[in-house]
C-alpha cells in the first residue's frame, strides 16, 4: 500500500480571513513619552497612547499600575499633588496641556470626569447638575431647566428623577447617584469623559445600566475609562490599553487585545494568570 | 487568580475529551474499512450502532464547554482553545458519520466483485486517509502548525487518487449499483480527508489566532 508522501519542512505561504480596514478618526488626546514621578517614585514610563473622538478608551491593568494616575494627567488633575512632577507631552486637540500657557480651567470644563464613587454635591437633584451651567454664568431659569432635562436624559436618569428634583441627591441610590454625576458632567458640554472605575461601588444591574451610557455616550463624546474589570473593558470599549508597572504594555483595538493579543504579558493578565 | 487552577483542569479536561473521541474516530474508521475488506457484515452493524456512542461523547463535550464558557468566561487563547474543542468535537462527530455511511454503502452493494476489482485503489485511499487522521491527532496534540500546514498536501494527493478512482468507475462494465456504491465509499473517504484539513485549519487558529484556508 503507498501512502502519500508529507512534504517535509514544507512552508506555507497563509493569508489570514477576514481582516477588515478601519475607518480612520481624529484624535482627540495624543500623548508622547510621559514619564510621572510621586516625590522619588516613577509611576509612569514613556507612556505613548491615543485617544480618538467619538470612541471608548479602556485602560486596564493591575492595582498600582498606573491607570488612575494616568486619566488624571489629562486634565492635570494630578497636579493636586504638590510631589508630581511630569515630563513629556499631552496633545488635547493639538495643544500641549502641559505648556505653562494653557488654560487649566478650560481644559476642565471641555474634560469632564466620573469617579469610583458617585459624588453628588448636598444639594437637590436639579441643583447637581445645574451647578456647572450656573458657574458659567447662565441665570436664564428656563435655560437651566433645559439643561438640567437634556443632560439628565443623556445620561438615562431623567424617568427616575423627574419628579424628585428638588429631593436631596443623597437620598438616590448608588447606581442613580452615579449617572446624576454622568449628568452633571454632561450639563457643561464636554468634548471627552474620563471615567475612573465608574462602576466598581454598583452592583449588577447599575452597572449595566452605566455600560449602556457609556455606549450611547460615544456617539457625541470621546471617553476613556479605567476599569478593573475585564469583561466590562471587552464589552463597551473600541480600543483597550493594558497597564503594568507603569507601562503601556499593549494598545490596540479591543477585540484583538481580547481574542489574540501581541504580547504575552497581556495575555496572562487578561486570562487571569497574574493580577 | 484563585479560580485559575480549576480552570487549568477543566481546558485540558476537553483537550483529553477530544483526544480520546479522536481515537474513536480513528478505530471506528479502520475498522469499518477492515470489516469491508473481511466482508464481516455483523461487524458493519456492530459499528453503525457504535455510533450513538460517539455522538453522545460529542454532546458531552459541547456540554462541558459551554459550562466552561459560562462560569469562566475565557477570552484570548483560553476562549480559542474552547471554540476549537466545540469546531473539532463537530468535525470528529461527522467524521464518524462518514464512517458509518461507508458501511451502509458496502451493505447496499448487491456483490462485492468490483470492490475486490478496485481494492487496491480504495486501499490507497484508505491508507492516505489514515495518515491524515493520525497526523492531525498527532498536530492537535502537540498544536504543531507545521503538520497541521503539510496535512492540506495531503488531501490534494487524496483528492487526485479519488477523481482517478471515480472516472476508472465509469468506464467499468459493473453494474451501476455497484459502482455507485464504491463511488460513496471513496467520497466518503475524500470527505474524512477534508475534515483533517478543516481541524488542521482550527489547529492553526488556536496557535495563532487567525484563520487559514488550507484547502
Amino acid at each position: 500500500m503507498s501512502q502519500v508522501s508529507v512534504k517535509q519542512n514544507a512552508k506555507v505561504e497563509l493569508q489570514p480571513q477576514g481582516e477588515k480596514a478601519e475607518a480612520k478618526k481624529e484624535i482627540v488626546y495624543s500623548t508622547e513619552k510621559v514619564n510621572l514621578w510621586y516625590g522619588k517614585t516613577h509611576a509612569l514610563h514613556d507612556i505613548e497612547l491615543d485617544q480618538r473622538e467619538q470612541e471608548v478608551t479602556a485602560i486596564i491593568g493591575p492595582s498600582g499600575c498606573g491607570k488612575s494616575t494616568y486619566i488624571k494627567t489629562l486634565n492635570r488633575m494630578v497636579e493636586m499633588n504638590p510631589d508630581v512632577k511630569v515630563t513629556g507631552k499631552i496633545y488635547y486637540r493639538g495643544q500641549n496641556i502641559y505648556d505653562r500657557r494653557f488654560p487649566v480651567e478650560e481644559l476642565r470644563t471641555r474634560v469632564g470626569m466620573v469617579f469610583q464613587k458617585p459624588n453628588p454635591f448636598p444639594k437637590s437633584v436639579f441643583d447637581n447638575v445645574a451647578y456647572g451651567p450656573k458657574i458659567h454664568g447662565i441665570r436664564d431659569k428656563k435655560l437651566l431647566e433645559q439643561i438640567v432635562e437634556e443632560s439628565l436624559k443623556g445620561a438615562a436618569i431623567w424617568d427616575e428623577v423627574k419628579d424628585r428634583l428638588q429631593e436631596n441627591a443623597f437620598g438616590l441610590s448608588g447606581g442613580q447617584q452615579q449617572r446624576l454625576c454622568i449628568a452633571r458632567c454632561l450639563a457643561v458640554e464636554p468634548d471627552v469623559i474620563l471615567m475612573d472605575e465608574p462602576t466598581s461601588a454598583l452592583d449588577p444591574k447599575s452597572t449595566l445600566k452605566v455600560e449602556e451610557l457609556v455606549q450611547e455616550l460615544k456617539a457625541k463624546y470621546s471617553i476613556m475609562i479605567v476599569t478593573h474589570n475585564m469583561q466590562q473593558a471587552a464589552r463597551i470599549s473600541d480600543r483597550t490599553a493594558f497597564f503594568l508597572n507603569g507601562e503601556v504594555v499593549e494598545f490596540d483595538k479591543t477585540d484583538t487585545i481580547f481574542s489574540n493579543p501581541n504580547d504575552s504579558r497581556t495575555e496572562d493578565y487578561i486570562t487571569g494568570r497574574f493580577g | 487568580m484563585m479560580i485559575r487552577n480549576t480552570f487549568m483542569t477543566e481546558l485540558e479536561q476537553l483537550k483529553q475529551d477530544i483526544t480520546a473521541l479522536g481515537k474513536d474516530i480513528q478505530q471506528a474508521f479502520h475498522s469499518v474499512y477492515d470489516a469491508m475488506a473481511e466482508n464481516c457484515v455483523p461487524a458493519l452493524k456492530d459499528l453503525i450502532d457504535a455510533d450513538d456512542a460517539i455522538n453522545a461523547k460529542e454532546l458531552e463535550i459541547n456540554e462541558q464547554a459551554t459550562l466552561v464558557i459560562a462560569k469562566q468566561q475565557p477570552v484570548a487563547s483560553d476562549l480559542r482553545h474552547i471554540i476549537v474543542c466545540l469546531k473539532i468535537s463537530s468535525d470528529l462527530e461527522r467524521m464518524g458519520d462518514l464512517s458509518v455511511d461507508m458501511a451502509k454503502a458496502y451493505m447496499h452493494m448487491s456483490s462485492r466483485e468490483a470492490f475486490l476489482a478496485y481494492k487496491e485503489d480504495l486501499d490507497k485511499i484508505q491508507a492516505s486517509v489514515t495518515v491524515m487522521i493520525d497526523r492531525v491527532l498527532e498536530a492537535y496534540a502537540s498544536l504543531d502548525v507545521l503538520k497541521a500546514q503539510q496535512i492540506a498536501g495531503m488531501d490534494d494527493e487524496i483528492d487526485r487518487a479519488y477523481g482517478e478512482l471515480v472516472k476508472a468507475l465509469f468506464k467499468s462494465d459493473y453494474s451501476a449499483d455497484q459502482t455507485a456504491q464504491l463511488a460513496f465509499i471513496a467520497r466518503y473517504m475524500e470527505r474524512i480527508g477534508d475534515y483533517c484539513t478543516n481541524i488542521a485549519e482550527w489547529i492553526i487558529y488556536e496557535v495563532n489566532g487567525k484563520r487559514f484556508d488550507l484547502n
